[in-house]
């Protein structure tokens, strides 16, 4: 028997729920992008640290054996990305592209040296570190000189330590607002069924007795809203990957697994705690303090 | 004699910092039908409330249905209500479930598992109000009247040694009241002791009882003469 009165009854109650669940799924879907953003500084920045080049110059008097033992080491040395053997004929190559002329012609000489061009892994680029590799280059004879842009690498290291520092706090910021948000969408809903609550204490039901449902129910919508977090989540990583596929937010499943898990943990736990707090309130008030 | 269901003795009862009534010596034995009266504001709502735990008794001693009203402790309260009835002049029923699931909650909340018996008990408690066809309504598709018998209902469920009645007929017109009154008479009949606070004096001349009064801050038995 269901007449169209109960239908709109379970109707006005499906979208009172509604509200929760969206509530829910915004806030847990901006922080799963605010991870998916503090995930992906490090790498941003990796990237860019991972472009700059350290230059190893080669006296000319260098032996070939000894060059090739130095490439050999590097590319073993754990610091190193990549390391290219760029001989002088190469590099005058490029340069005359870059100027536009051909200076070789008119010095009649190619004043250039044979390099090595090495890409660090980006755990490595910081003025300390690189300075010690450099001096580390340096005491081997063949070796001319090692160059490589100095205020950058402060620079860049700086910016990021600066970047990754405020998108933490507004990381910390949002999460508290997500908490405040679910807090207070749960704690409405468990608030318009304050008498029910008191009348339940009435006949004769423990605290625990009357709080599990309303537990499920939470945590319940909250799934729901989990879901529906995860799947915003997914599209936005989705069309990110295809704008930004050097970014290789898919290339880790592990650490997209880790996030996705963690905003499951993350919404069941909130909206039980929420939930838990909101009926523990009611049912801490005596009935008379229920119309204040 | 055997034990009163309640006593108190030179007991004070408090909303909060004012006080509503005191010295109260009241004691009912198992099987009476006792009457509160008195006017509104002289405190047979907190007087009951007391007697339910949703007040602290703060002074002197009380004892309900073998509970120490003075040490009452917030845990022990659920408990307290199994053994009692309470029947509210605005139902409290729970509105957003059928009339067997009222029943059920409350027999699922004290403790009872068994599905067959449960069925049983709410069908007995339905029979002894005259509600055993409606089990499948919702509250808020039964008259004021059938709210209360429900609610009666609802208060027997745990064979209650005492059933509070905060003015059951508060809500009804003279003739339904006539009938819930009934109801209560035939359940203590059968032996429950009941307990009601009521304003309706027409109740009183037609099913006379032991009445208590609520005046000036006092409680005191009052013969039906003087009324």
């Amino acid at each position: 028997m269901s007449t169209s009165f109960e239908k709109y009854q379970k109707r006005r109650l499906i979208s009172s729920y509604f509200s929760v669940v969206i509530s829910i799924s915004l806030v847990l879907f901006l922080l799963g992008m605010l991870g998916l953003l503090v995930l992906n500084t490090k790498k941003v920045a990796d990237h860019f640290k991972e472009q700059i080049a350290l230059s190893i110059y080669l006296k000319e008097t260098a032996k070939e054996v000894e060059i090739t033992q130095l490439q050999k080491s590097l590319s073993l040395a754990d610091y190193t990305k990549s390391a290219v053997y760029v001989p002088k004929e190469e590099a005058a190559e490029k340069l005359s592209v870059e100027i536009g002329e051909d200076f070789i012609d008119y010095l009649g000489d190619n004043p250039l040296q044979n390099s090595i061009d090495v890409f660090l892994n980006a755990d490595f680029v910081t003025p300390e570190l690189m300075e010690e590799i450099t001096n580390e280059l340096l005491a081997k004879g063949f070796v001319d000189e090692v160059i490589y842009d100095k205020p950058l690498i402060a620079l860049l290291n700086d910016n990021i330590k600066r970047i990754s520092f405020w998108v933490l706090i507004i990381s910390g910021v949002f999460t508290f607002i997500a908490v405040l948000l679910i807090n207070s969408s749960i704690r409405l809903s468990v608030y318009s069924k304050r008498f029910t609550i008191k009348t339940m204490q009435m006949v004769g039901a423990t605290k625990s007795f009357i709080r599990k449902p309303f537990i499920w129910k939470s945590i319940k919508l909250g799934v729901v809203g989990i879901f529906v977090a995860w799947i915003g989540m997914g599209v936005v990583i989705y069309s990110l990957n295809k704008t930004f596929p050097e970014l290789l937010l898919i290339e880790q499943p592990l650490i997209l697994g880790a996030m996705f898990l963690s905003i499951f943990v993350l919404g069941v736990f909130i909206s039980w705690l929420s939930t838990f707090f909101a009926t523990q309130r009611f049912l801490n008030l005596r009935t008379d303090e229920l119309y204040y | 004699m055997s034990k009163p269901v309640l006593f108190l003795k030179n007991a004070s009862i408090f909303q909060r910092e004012s006080l509503i009534l005191s010295e109260v010596n009241v004691s009912i034995n198992k099987g009476e039908f006792v009457y509160l009266i008195g006017k509104t504001g002289t405190g047979k709502s907190s007087f009951m409330k007391t007697l339910y735990g949703d007040l602290p008794l703060q002074e002197g001693d009380g004892e309900i249905v073998d509970f120490d009203l003075r040490t009452l402790k917030e845990k022990d309260i659920p408990f307290l209500r199994r053994k009692l009835g309470v029947v509210f002049q605005d139902f409290k029923l729970l509105n957003d479930r059928t009339v067997n699931d009222n029943l059920l909650f409350v027999l699922k909340a004290t403790g009872w598992k068994d599905k067959k018996s449960m069925e049983t008990k709410i069908d007995e408690v339905l029979g002894k109000v005259g509600m055993k066809t409606k089990g499948f309504k919702y509250p808020y598709q039964l008259s004021g009247g059938e709210q209360q018998r429900v609610a009666i209902a609802r208060a027997l469920l745990n064979d209650p040694e005492l059933i509070l009645a905060d003015e059951p007929t508060g809500n009804l017109d003279p003739q339904t009241s006539v009938e819930v009154m009934e109801v209560l008479q035939d359940i203590n009949k059968n032996g429950n002791t009941i307990l009601m606070a009521t304003h309706d004096y027409a109740l009183l001349l037609k099913y006379p009882s032991k009445t208590l009064k609520c005046d000036e801050n006092q409680i005191f038995e009052v013969v039906q003469k003087t009324v």
